[in-house]
């Protein structure tokens, strides 16, 4: 077991460390000057590129200004925004939690979706209700997301005009920025109108999180199927049968709890996916998370912003994989990590 | 799909849930605030030192309170912070009597002691007149409309004779001079302010926390997502009943639309010209429609080869049918342009003769001047929308089309707002689709700073043209009081642009406004800036 | 002379056979088959039929709706969009493009993926870690994260947002072939190979790669409904192929700016998409569960 966290724990180090050496790699291979895509300022002067040079040990050899880069990352000095001349730390503190809190909402959605549906089109495999099920979801699977996103704002918000479409919260009410988290910021805030903000932001949640969640959820259905109609086929399970159990009971004692543990893994690597479609999303959703905001930087040829992004998305997804996977091995030890997921 | 109907029944009592939920004081706060969806962000919160009109819409009539204002009816020029004027014989002496007891905002960031006067006057002017001023080099340094119209050699003098008078002199009478203290750019700032933000060591929150007499005062800017005022509740005019107003910036025309119907806007900023039917059909948004004192042109950069060549930019024109463009992008809801000067404006010319397409008349001018088939050139297309080219993307593909047929190959350049004008500054563009809107009703305001030499480096001169004659003639009409006379002679000044044809008029387009029922007293002002003061939104 | 059984023989089809056999019991996959042939003719052919040019613009039709909407008119059977462009038209090269576009890129993915793939799967240590490191660092990053930065350092269009999509499409291929790699390494048929003196390369083409043909297959349409769906989204970013193109996505985008008064000219290109990816799902679903069929009996 230790030498499992230990290998983990490795797997962790090394593969941050190959995404900040590769976002501090990013500031040579994108267009324009290595020094302004460190820093976001634009054309610095000789004075102030000196004290840059400086700044970021460019001038003392590649490994000397690896090291200062990871010293400035950690301290949290990611460089100036190009657009807004803020720091970019504190924008992607800002955008971050937005994007975490909608795909949490959907992957929690889908999940209590997904996985009920997934075991009911197992266990009746070759039914109508596993053929209705199967269907909806490679529809769902196949459906493009921003498609959908679409038409659910032409269907909900413009023609029947019961949701808002845009934005996390309506702007009338003046939510003070704390956690980053909308629905937690609004209950922590002692503002006026809270209840109402509160409804507000709920009303505000609803399309975004639904059209992530019908992919997702397809995809969970989909596993979850897979791995139940598995095992309901092994040897144990008609064991189980042979004993005289009833049907319910081998299920529940063996069935769901062998068919859930292997698919554990792969639906935490969902969650790569997950992230990709949030930031769709919250394009057309006027989302402001981080999704959004990295669209917008590319569009405005902001590189600071773009290399800050990178490095704050990657390093949450890895950690998160990373940290569940460890989380699950503790839990069931006997589960094998599968590296990619069969769908 | 089974799931989403399955979700639907989970989230269909929701919905309905926060529907009937909604009690009777989140309807009143709905009621207390106003949001305007705009089209970008500002660029300053001082319109001194930019002159788009999304920096104009954030800021002048919002915060600020000018000198004179025009009414927005018959377009003559009514006081507003000064009550009364007089004119001497000469016409090179203004003296202004101040309106008393105007409070400046009393903000977070700032608490006035004193209220307005003759010292904030001679603040502002100097600000933008005098080099050595301590906050001329403050944000830039660059005043483009006043420096287009060259007014820091017109006034020579600003002299307070007591608190509440102030004098200005001129260098030579210019008979649009009122009209320009009338402008969304010569706002009043508070010197109080200016002083206690240079003590602090941080001038340029001058200019992005602004201090104004105006009937909202700043709360918060975010790039990219909002501005919020609240209302000035020490305003010297009539009283607000909004408690905020809010600038939703959302930079794409179907997005506003979509805001606006769905009611998370209640005013939208420039409806697009194919949207325009859709507000006019739905019961709950209204329409309202104005000719507009403003252009639309192609502007060619006579600074670069083969462009300093006045065959080939008439070549270029005559290439390009009008019709289509006018029909395709503003959907007839703009009329052809002769010349610079809009049908509403008096100095109007309505002998002057359109320009005709001519593909060959074209291609022979073309030849004529050594430019081969196969010739590349850049289009610029700005990326906002303006009244006077709803789409210059659109545009820009429907000319490259025709530009083919001659044997030109056009490339569509575009960049994100500021960067395409900064970058239209340095004068990097081969051609470009952009406009202007008048900021008075005098004619002056479009022969200036369109084409004087002296716009080139305040950056109004689109096409870097500059011709001394040109510039004698304007001079010249300014000079004269008399109507007549100023038109015979911008009638000569009609006859060189044809001649030379640095820009390419396109159309004068309609000015538009989509806001909510319940909206009340919005009015277009065609002078420019939109006005929120005394707009009421009624309960739905 | 003809062949000739003497013989009552049963006749026992090839593999491939017998996965087409169970893939044709399967209704549902065969109608995906059908769907998908048809776009790929469509894709072929469909710009040839077509009476006008996709960037064609008929500024006297400006925002026709489709022929059975009442106002429709019938030269224009899909509507035109914002700039008289016929949709049908820009429908019909739009998925030459996407389909295209998509099929070239996890065709190149394929095989740097299997490169790699057959490469980690034959070497031990250090060299198989850092392979294995630096894939898990890539699919760390979202695909579109990806796409972004690609997009970034090589700037917007077709060719770079296809770039992206391979780099993203590339780590399962590896995966895959490493895994399959590795286990056939080590069975019987493979160590006789070796005993007949054939090296790692040889061992590889010969034996190996033959038995995971169909499994990449498998793994390849999967690559292609996401390929599909990734590079259309970047055209809806404006990150991919750029706005007079007839990408899907891009139309999509291009669309949003009429959507509320044209519906039409998002519904269309968007059910292109959808239709297309479905077909390939299906087709993808009926190979896998024939396979697994086959491989089970």
């Amino acid at each position: 077991m230790l030498v499992y966290l230990g290998r983990r724990l490795n797997l962790l180090v090394i593969t941050l460390f190959i995404l900040c050496a590769g976002s501090f790699a990013l500031a040579f291979l994108f267009p324009g000057d290595p020094l302004t895509n460190l820093s976001g300022l634009a054309n610095p002067d000789e004075q102030l590129r000196q004290q840059l040079m400086h700044k970021y040990a460019l001038d003392q050899g590649f490994f000397a200004s690896l090291w200062q880069y990871f010293q400035l990352i950690f301290a949290g000095d990611w460089g100036i925004s190009m657009r807004s001349g803020s720091s970019v730390f504190e924008e992607v503190t800002r955008t971050l939690p937005a994007s975490i809190e909608l795909s949490v909402y959907a992957m929690v959605l889908s999940l209590f979706i997904g996985l009920p549906l997934g075991i009911f089109s197992g266990l009746s495999h070759r039914k109508a209700l596993d053929r209705g099920i199967l269907s909806f979801s490679l529809i769902g699977y196949s459906v493009p997301v921003f498609w959908l996103a679409l038409l659910m704002i032409l269907v909900f918000a413009l023609k029947l005009g019961v949701l808002p479409m845009s934005d996390r919260v309506s702007l009338l009410y003046d939510v003070p920025l704390n956690t980053g988290f909308v629905l937690l910021d609004i209950l922590q805030s002692d503002m006026e109108h809270r209840e109402a903000a509160l409804q507000n932001a709920f009303a505000h949640l609803i399309l975004p999180t639904l059209s992530l969640t019908v992919f997702t959820c397809s995809l969970i259905v989909r596993l979850t199927r897979r791995s139940v109609i598995n095992v309901m086929d092994s040897d144990y399970i008609k064991a189980a049968y042979a004993k005289g159990m009833s049907r319910s009971e081998v299920v529940w004692q063996h069935g769901l709890k062998n068919a859930l543990i292997p698919i554990m893994p792969q639906l935490v690597m969902q969650f790569t996916l997950l992230m990709t479609n949030a930031m769709i999303v919250e394009v057309i959703f006027s989302w402001p998370g981080i999704g959004e905001w990295m669209i917008q930087a590319i569009y405005q040829r902001d590189f600071p912003s773009i290399r800050g992004g990178m490095l704050a998305v990657s390093v949450v997804v890895v950690s998160f994989t990373i940290s569940m996977d460890v989380l699950l091995k503790l839990l069931y030890p006997l589960s094998k990590r599968q590296l990619h997921a069969q769908v | 799909m089974k799931k989403n109907i399955a979700l639907l029944l989970g989230v269909l009592p929701m919905v309905f849930a926060l529907g009937a939920c909604q009690d009777n004081r989140t309807r009143e706060l709905a009621e207390q605030g106003l949001i305007y969806c705009s089209e970008g962000n500002p660029l300053s919160f001082n319109p001194q030192l930019d002159i788009s009109g999304t920096t104009v819409d954030a800021t002048s009539h919002q915060v600020y309170n000018r000198l004179l204002d025009f009414d927005s009816e018959t377009g003559k020029v009514v006081p507003n912070l000064a009550t009364s004027w007089l004119v001497s014989e000469d016409g090179l002496t203004y003296t202004f009597q101040l309106r008393k007891d105007v409070a400046f905002h009393s903000t977070a960031f700032f608490k006035p002691s004193r209220p307005f006067n003759a010292d904030d006057v001679l603040f502002s002017i100097n600000r933008w007149r005098l080099k050595d001023h301590p906050f001329h080099h403050v944000s830039g340094g660059s005043y483009p409309y006043f420096d287009s119209l060259g007014l820091n050699k017109v006034v020579v003098e600003v002299n307070k004779i007591n608190g509440y008078r102030v004098e200005i002199k001129l260098s030579r009478p210019d008979s649009s001079f009122l009209a320009t203290l009338a402008t969304d750019f010569s706002v009043i700032l508070s010197q109080e302010y200016a002083e206690q933000l240079l003590a602090a060591g941080t001038p340029e929150l001058l200019d992005t926390q602004p201090v104004g007499t105006g009937p909202f005062q700043f709360v918060s800017f975010r790039e990219d997502n909002h501005v919020r005022y609240h209302r000035n509740p020490d305003y010297w005019g009539e009283q607000q009943t909004q408690q905020q107003l809010i600038y939703d910036i959302t930079p794409s025309s179907s997005m506003r639309l979509a805001k606006l119907i769905t009611g998370e806007c209640d005013v939208i900023a420039f409806p697009a010209q194919t949207e325009l039917r859709i507000v006019e059909e739905r019961g709950d948004l209204i329409l309202d429609e104005k000719p507009g004192l403003n252009i639309g042109f192609w502007a060619f950069n006579t600074a670069k080869p083969p462009f300093n060549d006045a065959r080939v930019r008439k070549a270029l024109t005559m290439a390009v049918d009008k019709r289509t463009l006018i029909d395709a992008v503003y959907f007839d809801s703009a009329i052809a342009a002769k010349g610079l000067l809009p049908p509403t404006s008096w100095a109007f010319d309505d002998t002057r003769k359109e320009t005709h397409y001519n593909p060959v008349m074209a291609r022979q001018l073309l030849d004529e001047a050594g430019i081969g088939t196969g010739f590349t050139m850049d289009i610029w297309a700005m990326p906002v929308e303006r009244a006077y080219n709803p789409n210059a993307t659109k545009m820009a593909e429907i000319m490259q089309n025709y530009l083919q047929q001659v044997g030109v190959k056009a490339r569509i350049v575009s960049y994100e707002w500021g960067t395409f004008r900064r970058l239209l500054a340095q004068g990097q563009h081969d051609s470009v689709l952009i406009g202007w809107t008048a900021d008075s009703g005098d004619p002056d305001n479009f022969y200036r700073p369109l084409l004087s030499c002296s716009a080139i480096a305040s950056g109004t001169n689109r096409a870097n043209w500059c011709s001394e004659e040109y510039d004698d003639l304007i001079d010249q009409a300014l000079a004269h009081t008399d109507e007549n006379m100023r038109l015979t002679i911008y009638r000569q000044a009609n006859d060189i642009l044809e001649e030379q044809m640095p820009l390419f008029p396109i159309a004068h387009a309609y000015r538009f406004q989509a806001y909510r029922k319940e909206i009340k007293g919005l009015t277009i002002n065609p002078f420019g800036g939109i006005q929120f003061a005394g707009v009421v939104k009624e309960s739905r | 002379m003809p062949k000739s059984s003497f013989y009552e023989e049963e006749p026992f089809p090839s593999p491939v056979r017998q996965t087409w056999n169970e893939f044709r019991r399967n209704h549902i996959a065969l109608l995906g088959l059908w769907c998908l042939a048809f776009f790929v003719l469509l894709s072929i052919f469909g710009p040839i039929l077509s009476p006008y040019s996709a960037l064609e613009q008929n500024t006297d039709a400006i925002l026709l709706p489709p022929a059975w909407e009442p106002n429709g008119s019938t030269p224009f059977l899909f509507g035109t969009d914002s700039l008289g462009r016929d949709l049908l038209t820009r429908v019909v090269n739009g998925c030459r493009i996407t389909f295209g576009a998509s099929l070239i890129l996890v065709l190149v993915a394929m095989l740097i993926g299997c490169a790699i793939g057959a490469f980690a799967g034959m070497s031990r240590g250090i060299r198989a870690s850092v392979i294995n490191h630096l894939l898990d660092a890539i699919m760390a990053i979202p695909t579109l994260l990806l796409a972004i930065i690609v997009v970034a350092i090589l700037g917007t269009g077709l060719v770079n947002s296809m770039w992206a999509i391979a780099l993203a499409l590339v780590p399962q291929f590896v995966h895959q072939t490493r895994d399959v790699t590795r286990r056939e390494f080590q069975k019987e048929y493979v160590t006789a190979v070796r005993l007949d003196g054939a090296g790692n390369t040889r061992i590889f083409f010969f034996s190996i790669l033959p038995n995971m043909i169909e499994m990449l297959v498998v793994q390849a349409t999967m690559a292609l409904s996401i390929a599909i769906l990734d590079i259309t989204a970047l055209g809806f970013l404006n990150l991919g192929a750029q706005s007079p193109s007839p990408e899907l996505g891009a139309m999509l985008s291009d669309a949003l700016e009429t959507a509320y008064i044209a519906p039409w000219s998002i519904a269309l290109p968007g059910a292109a998409i959808f239709l297309m990816v479905l077909s390939i799902n299906l087709v993808g679903d009926g190979l896998r569960t024939a396979l697994r069929n086959r491989l089970t009996q």
